[in-house]
């Protein structure tokens, strides 16, 4: 699968609240992947939290964006589950390090 | 025929093993090893979904059970009953099954028969914790508890009796000293039974008449002698000595909490907690590693780490690790409880030695260090408190059967506003706790100035609850490495 991916989040630096989340998808030579169902999941370091889910719109040709309500200070990981308009399902993973209260 | 006249037990004692079914079940001869079996399972599944289920600390059963629910279940069922968690404990369920290959016929080498080593490794654990941010590592976690099982092994299979829980174990010894703050202890109901006893199988154990050297039920493996044992300290609730009791006079009975912290009586297997150094540093670190875990978990510890790197040069977290435990382990301490000990002497008129004084009024502590620990586990626990049901449900279908459903992350707990309530009045009541200690200890040692010496140490005490209030009032702030690894 010749698939990549980037993010964006703003504000930046992170901070606790609200905050933005761009996946940007790219396929074979850097064609936009458009059409694509994206979700997204945001999960602390320390076990006992409860993950946030968002789902990402496509704001652009194979740009997704999201709002996400980050509740605590720290580094949180997320999660882009991408469902391919074939069926297809990856995960895309990236920290957003030392979000502030 | 022994007199044992240290102790009195009222007649209306609660007796929880005379509690119908329950004190039978409790009684039964596998009753432990029945306790042990199924945490023993979650403990294997703990493993092995930490080594090969997700990489996330909250989505693992590693991670979540251990420092959000086993760390929980530990504080409270320790504050509201006892030291249950050891009487469970799988490590010995694991060495129970291979001492029925090895038998051990070596005894613990006497310089270590004291707290100083497993006082090492607790500090090591709290240290580990911090730097390889255990919290949130899975792997590291499965690791943990494999090195666990491993070292109870290797310890009492070179060993007799049972060195690792009584000298090695940092979590028996974090139990024991929290234990004395239980409701519960294993105590004989009637001392006049012991003093007509000429058997002494709770401490001997029970032998195969026909064949003297053959124990067929282990008396106490922590020398602990019943009629002369004194609360919970290295008392792991195994049991044992309930089962070699031939005369049913060993219970699990009710007393006053922090009762044996006031009274320095001579302690069976213990001694005079006056006289043991190694006890007084295992609380002190009990107390102020309270305070240091909590501290690892709140914003301000990121900038002082931050400042410290850039004081000291380093772009690591160990080193500026290290100098935040010397602070808090060690010159913390030394200020603290070594000034509260100087003024006892200087204005408070006590005679005996320094480091007598430093020993004796250290156990008062212990309270306020227990309500830290409870503040700051209860706090993971009580808000994550449902999180381990998605997470199983979560390991179940990803093995291809996901007969629980989908994972529902709907309700993972209380309300953090709420518990927060809940931490200040844990911190409001340990002070309390240690200021009766302190109380009662001044008015049993001091002659001349009993409420000078209280008011000594009751500022000590103040100054502890302080920065617990401090601490639990900053932003939580979960991160893992801030500097560099190394």
């Amino acid at each position: 699968m010749d698939l990549s991916f980037a993010h964006e989040v703003s504000p930046q630096p992170p901070r606790v609240g609200q905050v933005t989340i761009t996946i940007r998808a790219t396929g074979v030579s850097k064609k936009p992947v458009t059409g694509a169902r994206v979700t997204l999941e945001a999960n602390m370091s320390h076990p006992g939290m409860t993950p946030v889910f968002a789902d990402a719109m496509e704001a652009e040709p194979g740009s997704y964006t999201s709002t996400m309500t980050l509740s605590m200070a720290g580094d949180w990981y997320i999660v882009a589950h991408v469902t391919l308009p074939d069926s297809r399902k990856v995960d895309h993973q990236f920290e957003i390090k030392g979000v502030q209260s | 025929m022994v007199e044992f006249d240290h102790k009195s037990r009222s007649p209306r004692a609660f007796d929880l093993l005379r509690v119908p079914l329950l004190g039978k079940l409790l009684t039964k001869r596998h009753a432990r090893t029945l306790l042990q079996i199924p945490v023993f399972v979650v403990s294997a599944v703990m493993v092995l979904h930490g080594l090969f289920g997700p990489a996330l600390a909250p989505q693992n059963l590693a991670t979540t059970l251990t420092w959000v629910h086993f760390r929980g279940a530990l504080v409270f069922v320790l504050l509201f009953a006892g030291n249950f968690f050891c009487l469970a404990c799988p490590f010995m369920l694991v060495r129970n099954l291979a001492r029925k290959f090895f038998h051990p016929v070596r005894n613990w080498p006497r310089r270590w028969r004291n707290k100083w080593l497993s006082i090492g490794l607790l500090i090591t654990m709290l240290f580990v914790y911090e730097w390889l941010d255990l919290w949130a590592s899975p792997w590291w976690t499965a690791w943990l508890i494999i090195a666990y099982f491993a070292t109870a092994l290797l310890v009492d299979a070179v060993f007799k009796h049972a060195p690792f829980c009584k000298f090695v174990c940092p979590i028996g010894q974090f139990n024991f000293v929290a234990s004395t703050l239980s409701p519960l202890e294993v105590s004989v109901r009637d001392l006049n039974v012991c003093t007509s006893c000429t058997t002494k199988d709770c401490i001997r154990g029970v032998r195969e008449p026909a064949a003297p050297l053959v124990v067929i039920q282990r008396g106490c493996e922590l020398a602990l002698f019943q009629p002369r044992k004194v609360g919970n300290i290295d008392c792991t609730f195994c049991l044992d000595c309930v089962q070699a009791c031939p005369h049913d006079n060993v219970g699990i009975i009710s007393r006053l909490p922090a009762t044996e912290l006031i009274n320095d009586v001579m302690r069976s297997g213990v001694g005079f907690f006056s006289k043991r150094k190694d006890v007084a540093a295992l609380v002190t670190v009990f107390s102020f590693g309270a305070l240091l875990n909590a501290l690892g978990m709140v914003s301000p510890v990121y900038a002082l780490e931050q400042w410290l790197a850039s004081l000291f040069g380093v772009n690591h977290e160990l080193p500026v690790l290290a100098v935040i435990f010397t602070l808090i382990l060690v010159c913390e301490p030394l200020l603290l409880i070594g000034g509260a000990a100087w003024l006892t002497r200087v204005w408070g008129g006590e005679q005996r030695r320094l480091l007598w004084v430093v020993v004796r009024y250290s156990y008062s502590l212990v309270p306020l260090g227990f309500a830290i620990w409870l503040a700051h586990f209860g706090f993971h626990f009580l808000t994550g408190l449902f999180t381990f049901i998605p997470v199983t449900q979560s390991a179940v279908a990803a093995l291809g059967w996901p007969i629980l459903g989908q994972p529902h992350w709907g309700f993972p707990g209380l309300a953090p506003n709420l518990v927060q309530v809940f931490e200040f009045g844990s911190i409001t009541l340990g002070l309390l706790g240690s200021l009766l200690v302190s109380y009662s200890i001044s008015a049993i040692e001091e002659v001349d100035h009993p409420f000078r010496v209280f008011t000594v140490w009751a500022a000590a005490s103040l100054l502890i609850a302080a920065s617990a209030f401090w601490l639990l009032s900053q932003p939580m702030e979960m991160r893992g490495i801030v500097l560099g690894g190394g």
